[in-house]
């Protein structure tokens, strides 16, 4: 899975560093660095919903205040129905 | 206390840079620093320090600085310039002298300068990461013994001038006869070969001098610091042009230059990407709070985020053309901004500025701090900035 976010000059004055720092210490947290990329991308020309986060090409809206919960929903929950999907 | 010039010496030139600081307690510098650039791409830098220290030294001395500059600039004679001084400089009520010691350089167009020197300490040459020791003649001129030498210059040469404040820093608390010079010469010779610029030169050492003074300084110090270089073009481009059709008329214009390429602004590095067919490699690395992360591309020098950290670029240049505080943190960091000024500030000569006129539509909401009129300000200031540290700025807008 990667997850890419903007930091570009309009996401980085939304709050890009801390959407970056806070996926790298959830990342860490909940031990799913071989499942997940993050890295850096520059303007995904989507500056007015920034922080551009994208999963896997999927564009998505994060701030600092929803990025636990945005993990949470389309990080952390889709690896785990993948797991189930493989089990089963 | 700033400025910092370079002049032609065909491939070689001069960067000039000084810094100085006050006696305890004096609004005023008692020393003068004169820089005069001729036609004829030759330059006069003067060194004077008045007697005394506070308004009567610094009257002293920029009498004397500017008397002399000029009229050596308009070719008249040495012996001319010192009796005219001794004629003009209004003679101290305490001591019944006029009197004001100066250190003159004159960098003639064959790659020769000729030093002058009359009672401040004597001027340290290092050539080679090693003290050179110069040949010198001693003359009379009313009643004044002065040296004269004509070197001539190599690359990497550093001419360091300084009033008696700095040899005198530290004496009788950190040292009992102050900083001599042989130890100047030994700590600036640790400095020769590495990248520093000729005002950070000259802040290193007047730093160190205020050190050993304990921030009191007992003294007026000044040191100008000349190094000599190779010139070194540098390609800036930030912004993409307001037509997209001319991206590709930018760009090859920009890739077609000498000298090191900076690209700053995302959507502009997307474009250079593309027209290098490379892929951006942005990272996610902060180095600093404030600024946000470089990128890489084959080909490339350096690339950054633009607006942001361009305006970081443009606050360290204002602060090192005034008290140049703040070099110690572009000097060594990571971020985006503090690799463009070392760029910029140490290794250009010659700036070419490519700016593209776009506006950036994210860019133009009210909530941000960002838009295209703040764009072409800072542009414009930056290019002030880099002119008046002596670089060779050229400005093309797309």
């Amino acid at each position: 899975m990667n997850i890419t976010v903007c930091i570009g000059s309009s996401c980085h004055i939304k709050g890009s560093r801390q959407v970056v720092e806070r996926l790298q210490a959830l990342i860490a947290e909940h031990n799913v660095g071989e499942t997940v990329t993050l890295s850096g991308a520059f303007c995904m020309g989507n500056c007015q919903q920034g922080v551009c986060v994208t999963v896997d090409k999927k564009l998505f809206s994060v701030s600092p205040e929803t990025v636990d919960a945005f993990f949470q929903e389309n990080v952390l929950d889709v690896i785990l129905r993948e797991e189930v999907d493989d089990h089963g | 206390m700033n400025n910092q010039r370079i002049q032609s010496l065909s491939h070689l030139c001069a960067d000039i840079g000084y810094k100085s600081i006050n006696h305890d307690g004096e609004l005023l510098c008692g020393d003068h620093v004169d820089i005069v650039s001729n036609d004829d791409g030759s330059t006069i830098v003067v060194l004077a320090d008045g007697l005394g220290s506070g308004v009567k030294a610094s009257i002293l001395s920029t009498l004397t600085s500017k008397i002399i500059s000029t009229m050596m600039a308009a070719g008249l004679s040495l012996e001319d310039c010192v009796s005219t001084m001794a004629a003009t400089l209004p003679i101290c009520s305490v001591r019944g002298v006029a009197y004001s010691t100066f250190t003159i350089i004159h960098l003639k167009q064959e790659h020769v300068a000729e030093l002058i020197q009359y009672d401040n300490p004597q001027i340290i040459w290092i050539r080679d990461g090693k003290r050179y020791d110069y040949p010198k003649t001693e003359t009379t001129i009313g009643g004044k013994t002065i040296y004269q030498s004509t070197v001539t210059l190599c690359e990497n040469d550093l001419i360091i001038a300084m009033s008696d404040g700095c040899p005198h820093a530290g004496i009788g608390t950190a040292y009992n006869f102050g900083w001599k010079l042989d130890d100047i010469a030994a700590f600036m010779e640790d400095f020769a070969n590495l990248d520093y610029n000729a005002k950070t030169l000259s802040t290193m050492l007047v730093d160190t001098c205020n050190r050993l003074y304990d921030n009191h300084p007992g003294d007026d110090a000044t040191a100008c610091v000349i190094k000599i270089r190779k010139r070194a073009p540098m390609n800036l481009l930030f912004g993409p042009p307001s037509r997209r059709d001319d991206c590709d008329r930018m760009m090859s214009l920009f890739f077609s230059k000498e000298g090191k390429h900076i690209i700053c602004g995302g959507t502009t590095a997307s474009i250079a990407a593309k027209y290098l067919r490379k892929p951006i490699r942005p990272s996610i690395q902060y180095h600093n709070s404030d600024i946000p992360p470089t990128a890489e591309i084959d080909g490339v020098d350096l690339v950054t985020e633009g607006m942001i950290t361009v305006s970081k670029v443009l606050e360290y240049a204002k602060d090192a053309l005034a008290d140049n505080e703040q070099y110690e943190l572009w000097g060594y960091q990571q971020d985006g901004a503090s690799k463009i000024c070392r760029l910029l500030f140490e290794e250009a000569t010659d700036i070419n500025f490519f700016v593209g006129k776009a506006v950036n539509p994210a860019h133009q909401n009210p909530g941000l701090p960002i838009n295209f009129t703040i764009k072409m300000n800072l542009v414009k200031e930056l290019a002030e900035c880099l002119t008046t540290m002596g670089k060779r700025v050229k400005l093309l807008y797309f």
